[in-house]
């Protein structure tokens, strides 16, 4: 897989209200790469996720996408150029259905002559959502729910899609399912970008990673060598 | 048995008007819905559809009905227009700010409507005004059928709307989380300029439908607010088949109280079936 940079996050700081979040952060993400962020509970992930998906700006530096720069875009205008976002708890339209929340996420202009053929792509990811097409989005269970976010993030017709907290309150069993399934988007040639509290699962997963401490970015690069650091392990496995 | 018989004008009537009250408050459950803001202007918006029907009427001689092919499309766009310059900023501030916008818009209308059409009460009265058929023994008079039959037009459009268009499903989005629709490509000002226009539509065919069954004064604004309110009280918030029950019900105990207290009970008793399911469901029959 030829290795393009994607995407660029260069030096920013993000502040909510007088409050400063993420002091010069800068991350990449290639092509073709699964890429982890990587930090505790508080320590400003879901942050980054927002400020590059345009739920939330800078007040400093950039952030580049595939040469388009996005800094103080609309979220609702960044999806349209390939960044799909699944958010923190899946989000889902819970009075919508199953298909109606699928299709939505196929709303913006490039997505949507794409519509049949993604909807195809997700129901063979995930065959149970087919078999509950009708079903409000409610009724699921969360690892269905979590496969319905997953699957509207598909429907965008993303080039990098980001998944926060995929895991969270979700049993071991779905988790290492949802995975599997992440590999398989990826070796379709989606890159993804994933936050996980669960620092020992998403470095695992991934082939680079980003830890980030208090709002900074403490430590980077493979995600296997990161996972035999000692202040990794000190910090995060307990061992 | 007698009682039956008695009963089935006012039953049937109150049915037919019943449509009346879904097409009224399907304009304000839907800004509701989507903007989250109460459109205290909804009323006023209906009758103002009204004037602008009777002033077609009166002038050029156009059919109220026939006439929706103008009124539709320009209280659409005057609906998009609103929502841009008066409600977008303030909506995104506070609820409270919006609905003090809708306040003065409903008092700018009324009061306008004062001087331009007069504070006298007038009608739409077209060929059709007085004609009714008969079924059995029970004649009803047309409009009432076309109230019946509008809310039921109405309906199927705007659900076929909503569910099978792109436009339709943001805006149904957008009503349950704005925050995740923006990540679905949706712009919430779009969408709140659109749900708000035709929202105006709907006041436009609620006027027209309003003005064909009774007359109206500028005034009359006030009162159909607070029953497009007890309806959607009725029904619940956000759901259709919600706010047609509601429309049913209100309807019903509209002319069966008419019939049992006298016209007193006319608008006390669908206002007391408001304030028993507020007692004992506050969310609605329907709402969720």
């Amino acid at each position: 897989m030829s290795q393009e940079l994607l995407l660029t996050v260069n030096n920013i700081d993000v502040h909510y209200g007088s409050l400063q979040v993420l002091w010069d952060v800068s991350i990449e993400v290639n092509s073709g790469e699964i890429v982890a962020i990587a930090g505790a509970n508080g320590a400003g992930k879901s942050t980054l996720l927002k400020t590059i998906s345009g739920v939330m700006h800078p007040s400093r530096g950039s952030i580049e996408f595939s040469g388009t720069n996005i800094t103080d875009m609309h979220a609702y205008d960044i999806v349209g150029l390939g960044i799909s976002q699944v958010p923190e708890g899946r989000q889902l339209f819970p009075d919508m259905s199953v298909e109606q929340n699928l299709v939505i996420g196929s709303y913006n202009r490039t997505a949507r002559d794409k519509k049949e053929e993604n909807l195809a792509r997700v129901y063979e990811l995930f065959p149970v959502l087919e078999e509950r097409k009708k079903q409000l989005a409610k009724t699921l269970s969360g690892g269905e729910q979590q496969m319905v976010a997953i699957g509207r993030g598909l429907m965008a017709n993303p080039r990098l899609m980001i998944i926060d907290e995929m895991s969270l309150g979700l049993s071991p069993l779905i988790v290492s399912d949802l995975f599997r399934v992440l590999h398989e988007i990826r070796e379709r040639g989606i890159t993804i970008l994933l936050v996980e509290q669960n620092v020992w699962q998403s470095l695992h997963e991934a082939n680079r990673a980003y830890v980030i401490e208090a709002g900074h970015i403490v430590l980077s690069g493979n995600a296997l060598e990161l996972m035999e650091e000692d202040e990794i392990r000190d910090a995060y496995f307990g061992a | 048995m007698e009682l039956l018989n008695d009963l089935l004008s006012p039953i049937v009537i109150g049915i037919l008007l019943g449509g009346l009250y879904v097409v009224l408050a399907l304009g304000l459950s839907l800004v509701f819905g989507v903007l989250k803001i109460i459109n205290v202007a909804h009323g006023t918006l209906v009758i103002f559809g009204s004037y602008f029907a009777f002033t077609a009427l009166t002038r050029f001689g156009i059919d109220p009905i026939l006439g929706l092919v103008i009124g539709v499309p320009v209280f659409f766009l005057l609906g998009i227009l609103m929502e841009k310059y008066l409600l977008n900023r303030a909506v995104k501030k506070s609820a409270d700010a919006a609905l003090i916008i809708t306040f003065g818009i409903a008092l700018i209308i009324e009061n306008g409507a004062q001087i331009i059409w007069t504070p006298m009460s007038r009608s739409l009265l077209t060929g059709y005004s007085f004609e009714s058929f008969q079924i059995g023994d029970l004649y009803i008079p047309l409009v009432y059928m076309l109230d019946f039959i509008a809310a039921l037009v109405v309906m199927v459009i705007l659900h076929q709307f909503l569910t099978r268009t792109y436009l339709g499903q943001a805006i149904t989005a957008a009503s349950q989380d704005r925050k995740t629709s923006e990540l679905m490509g949706i712009n919430p000002n779009r969408v709140f300029q659109i749900a708000f226009g035709i929202a105006m539509a709907l006041a436009m065919v609620a006027g027209v439908f309003f003005g064909l069954t009774f007359p109206f004064n500028p005034t009359t604004g006030e009162n159909l607010l607070i029953i497009a309110f007890g309806v959607i009280i009725l029904g619940g918030l956000g759901s259709m088949v919600g706010t047609f029950v509601g429309g049913m019900i209100f309807g019903l105990s509209q002319t069966l109280g008419g019939y049992f207290f006298g016209p007193t009970g006319q608008l006390l008793v669908p206002f007391l079936m408001v304030l028993v399911v507020l007692t004992i469901r506050p969310q609605g029959l329907f709402g969720r």
